[in-house]
């Protein structure tokens, strides 16, 4: 009986999670492949290629070495592992180089590749920070920073995905997020001055970043009926809390008062790693239920 | 070349879920996978509402989303329209999962393999039977192949899919009414496309651009 109700509960979750017969596709149905069990992989590994990404490109910027060899080592060891892991037979990953006119995914391991290869070299060689390196890494981290959100873009069937918002949400909040791990690592290796001029940017990646999450919301509910029921998901049982403590308080209030504190550049130290924190869980927060309230159109 | 499509009549579905059932039986489904389903709803007010039975199965589309999506080519459409996964090419990535707009596709997981249907008990002779008849890979993403692997014994032997029951998927000769009909689509004489064009045969959800090879009449 203990094994039939186990079996019962793997199949049909009480959270609402699993398929009940009369409701599959007859009601919007949820996406769950990447999100929920093994997908979670997933949702840490674009989380990690953007904040390594974004980090990476803003320390172009500034010629910043220690954030180029970080961002690097976080995109890859962080975000292109956890990807790998996530996949059903992780020892077959090669196989996506082999097809680059296939699929988005296909395309990202492509530009992970490059980006792996030419990081390398940028790092290591001393003159490594010419215009000529600098704008086609540049270009590779906007590719690697968008390429989470791109995948899940090209998929018509969830219009919450395909929204027009999703892949500049996705940009703004990789350069935001690299721009503060960016400014925390100049503002602890006692370099001040630098963290305090970086403040600028950080406000108006801030504003940035809250504009195109409000533009999202506002342009997923107006496309269609079935985005209404995603953006409608973002508030019900199983995410208000992470949608209103995680995205709003942690992803935009907190951060709101942190700037305006630190307003004009009057930046210290601690105020700059709660920013981070706090950012950090926010977009983590504003993935996973992005990726979580998705439904597909019922099918009759 | 033929490109294999299927006609299915709502108004003659009685809802016996015997598709569901001969579809499992064929293909060895372990609890909770379904290649065919029946989608029971209703349209329409009291006192003009009215109910709606839709036996649902992959669509074997011609610009199938799925297709697209997948980044090694395991996912492909063969030249007789089957869309086809290649298990030893999937990378069990789950993007044509996800972009399925029918969500008609499963990701054979070790455990989804493990499910017993009498849980408990172990496997029963018939599931290890069907785990050495019709093995799937684990970590690796399944769907309806319109019986291809009937349809092609079938045709070794002479038989005409559509007409003969041997090479004839499963839920179309399990049907007791004869709600579905399958043949060629690119022959103009066949029976689906004589009701497709009689009947003004549907696809489901056609705005998806996806060209489903299965179309329904009423």
């Amino acid at each position: 009986m203990g094994k039939i109700h186990e079996l019962v509960q793997t199949m049909f979750p009480p959270d609402g999670s699993g398929l009940k017969p009369y409701e599959w596709m007859m009601n919007p149905t949820r996406q769950r492949e990447w999100i929920d069990k093994k997908g979670i992989f997933l949702w840490l590994a674009f989380f990690f290629s953007e904040i390594g990404a974004g980090l990476y490109f803003v320390s172009l910027f500034y010629e910043y070495k220690a954030g180029l060899i970080l961002g690097w080592l976080i995109t890859l060891f962080l975000g292109g592992l956890i990807h790998v892991l996530y996949l059903g037979q992780p020892t077959r990953a090669w196989r996506m180089f082999m097809k680059p006119n296939t699929s988005e995914l296909a395309r990202g391991m492509w530009i992970i590749g490059a980006f792996a290869a030419l990081g390398f070299l940028q790092i290591v060689t001393a003159g490594g920070f010419n215009m000529v390196f600098n704008t086609i890494m540049a270009i590779l981290c906007l590719l690697i920073i968008s390429h989470g959100f791109a995948t899940m873009n090209v998929i018509k069937a969830l219009p919450a995905w395909s929204s027009t918002m999703v892949l500049p949400l996705s940009v703004i909040s990789g350069i935001w997020v690299g721009q503060q791990v960016l400014q925390l690592m100049a503002a602890v290796s006692g370099t001040a001055g630098f963290a305090s001029g970086m403040e600028i940017w950080a406000e108006v990646f801030f504003f940035a970043y809250f504009l195109c999450l409000l533009l999202y919301v506002w342009g997923t509910w107006h496309a269609s009926d079935i985005g209404k029921e995603s953006i409608k998901n973002l508030t019900n049982e199983e995410l208000l809390k992470i949608s209103l403590i995680g995205v709003v308080g942690l992803g935009v209030v907190l951060p709101l008062i942190l700037t305006l504190i630190m307003w004009g550049g009057d930046t210290n130290g601690f105020l700059i790693f709660l920013r981070l924190a706090s950012v950090c869980a926010g977009d983590l927060a504003m993935r996973f239920v992005i990726m979580k309230s998705a439904v597909y159109k019922p099918l009759i | 070349m033929p490109r294999w499509g299927m006609v299915i009549d709502v108004k003659r579905c009685i809802a016996c879920w015997g598709c569901t059932i001969a579809c499992k039986e064929e293909h060895f489904l372990p609890p909770g996978v379904f290649f065919n389903r029946v989608l029971i709803g209703e349209t329409g007010k009291f006192p003009s509402s009215s109910k709606l039975i839709y036996p649902i199965l992959c669509n074997h589309c011609s610009e199938a989303a799925c297709v697209e999506a997948c980044p090694t080519g395991a996912t492909y459409i063969r030249e007789d329209g089957i869309v086809e996964v290649d298990d030893d090419k999937c990378v069990g990535c789950r993007a044509c999962l996800v972009s399925c707009p029918y969500q008609q596709r499963t990701y054979y997981d070790q455990e989804v393999k493990d499910r017993e249907y009498f849980p408990g008990q172990g496997k029963t002779q018939l599931e290890l039977l069907g785990e050495k008849l019709y093995p799937f890979k684990v970590g690796t993403v399944i769907k309806c192949n319109f019986c291809s692997e009937r349809l092609e014994d079938g045709m070794k032997k002479g038989l005409e899919p559509g007409k003969d029951e041997e090479a004839t998927p499963a839920c179309v000769t399990i049907c007791p009414v004869n709600a579905r009909v399958f043949g060629d689509l690119n022959d103009p004489d066949s029976e689906v496309n004589r009701l497709i064009m009689e009947k003004k045969g549907k696809q489901l959800r056609k705005e998806f651009g996806t060209e489903p090879a299965v179309y329904y009449i009423d």
